[in-house]
C-alpha cells in the first residue's frame, strides 16, 4: 500500500529475466501477482508531462475543483505506468522485447491522487498467428473504494 | 453538461490533434514515466541485431502506449470540454514510431447511438507520421451523459 516500493524499481529488465514465464509456460486464466500501489500527484504529474499533455485537470485543484470530476485526476491512459508500478520485476509483461501489438481499454472512473489502486491481471489466450507467438491479457484497475477505474485487453507478440 | 453538446456532433466530423515529433529523449522520459524500460525503447543495438519475426526495426521505437496516450490526449482535449467522457479506445499498432518522427492523431465521428440509459458517440481514430503512414488505428466511444 505504499509508494516505497518503486524506489527499488528495477529499471533494467534484462535483469532476472530467466525468471520470467515464456510463451510455453503462460497458461490463460491463471492470475498473475500483483501488488497495491498509492498514485501520488507526483506520479501522474510526471506521466502527464511525459505524454506531452498538460490538461489543468491534472495540474490545477482549483480548476479541477470546479469541473464536472470536482478533483484532480490522472490521465486515462495512466495504466501503462501501473501496469509496471502494480507488478514485480519476474513479471512476464517486462520480457526485452515483447512487442505491443494492440490494445482497448474501457474507462469507468478517473484515477486520483491519494487512490490506492489495486491490479488484477491474467493471460486470457494464446495463440501462433505467422509465426509469433501472441498473448492476449487482461488487466483491471480498481480503487480503494472496489471501483473499476479502466479495464483492458492487450495483445503482445512474445520474443520467446 | 452542455444539452446541446451530443445534438451539435454529426457524423462525419473530424478533429485533429496537435503534431508532436517525437525524440529519443521523450521516448526514455516515457519509459521513466511509465517505468516500461523495455529494450525495445532504450537500446539501439539490441533493435539492430535483432529480428522479430521477419521485422527488422531501424532503432529504438516510441512505446505503443506513447501513441496510444497521443490518442488519448486528442480525444480528451475535444470531448471534456464538451462536458462528454472518454469510455473506450481501442488501437492496433501499425508502423513504428521513430526518433524525429512527427505524430499526429486524427478522429472522425462515424456514427451516434442512444441507449436508455446512455447516448454514444463512436469515432475511427488514426496516428498518422510526417509521411502520412497510419501508425496506429482503431476505434474509440464516448458518452454524453444524460
Amino acid at each position: 500500500m505504499t509508494t516505497d516500493r518503486l524506489k527499488n524499481f528495477e529499471k533494467d529488465f534484462w535483469k532476472g529475466w530467466e525468471r520470467r514465464k515464456t510463451w510455453d509456460e503462460i497458461i490463460p486464466g491463471v492470475v498473475r501477482p500483483t501488488n497495491p500501489l498509492t498514485l501520488t500527484q507526483e506520479m501522474i504529474q510526471r506521466f502527464a508531462r511525459a505524454i506531452g499533455d498538460l490538461n489543468p485537470l491534472y495540474f490545477d485543484e482549483e480548476y479541477a475543483k470546479k469541473s464536472p470530476f470536482k478533483g484532480l485526476i490522472s490521465p486515462p491512459s495512466i495504466h501503462s505506468f501501473l501496469l509496471f508500478a502494480c507488478t514485480d520485476n519476474d513479471d512476464w509483461m517486462r520480457e526485452p522485447g515483447t512487442i505491443n501489438a494492440g490494445q482497448s481499454w474501457y474507462y469507468n472512473v478517473p484515477a486520483r491522487p491519494g487512490d490506492t489502486i489495486r491490479l488484477v491481471c491474467k493471460a486470457v489466450d494464446k495463440f501462433i498467428r505467422k509465426e509469433r507467438l501472441f498473448i492476449v491479457h487482461e488487466n483491471t484497475f480498481y480503487n480503494q473504494h472496489d471501483q473499476v477505474i479502466c479495464e483492458g485487453r492487450g495483445w503482445t507478440i512474445r520474443p520467446r | 453538461m452542455n444539452s446541446d453538446a451530443y445534438a451539435a456532433v454529426q457524423i462525419g466530423d473530424q478533429v485533429a490533434g496537435e503534431a508532436l515529433t517525437v525524440t529519443a529523449a521523450m521516448i526514455k522520459d516515457f519509459a521513466e514515466a511509465s517505468h516500461d524500460f523495455n529494450a525495445l525503447h532504450l537500446d539501439d543495438a539490441f533493435m539492430e541485431s535483432t529480428k522479430f519475426g521477419k521485422t527488422q526495426f531501424e532503432g529504438v521505437i516510441a512505446h505503443g502506449l506513447f501513441n496510444f496516450s497521443r490518442i488519448t490526449k486528442t480525444l480528451t482535449d475535444w470531448l471534456w470540454p464538451q462536458g462528454a467522457l472518454h469510455r473506450r479506445l481501442e488501437t492496433r499498432h501499425l508502423n513504428p514510431v521513430y526518433d524525429g518522427d512527427t505524430i499526429t492523431a486524427h478522429l472522425t465521428v462515424t456514427n451516434k447511438y442512444q441507449t436508455p440509459k446512455g447516448r454514444w458517440v463512436q469515432l475511427e481514430v488514426k496516428l498518422k507520421n510526417q509521411k502520412g503512414q497510419v501508425v496506429a488505428s482503431g476505434d474509440a466511444m464516448a458518452e454524453y451523459p444524460l
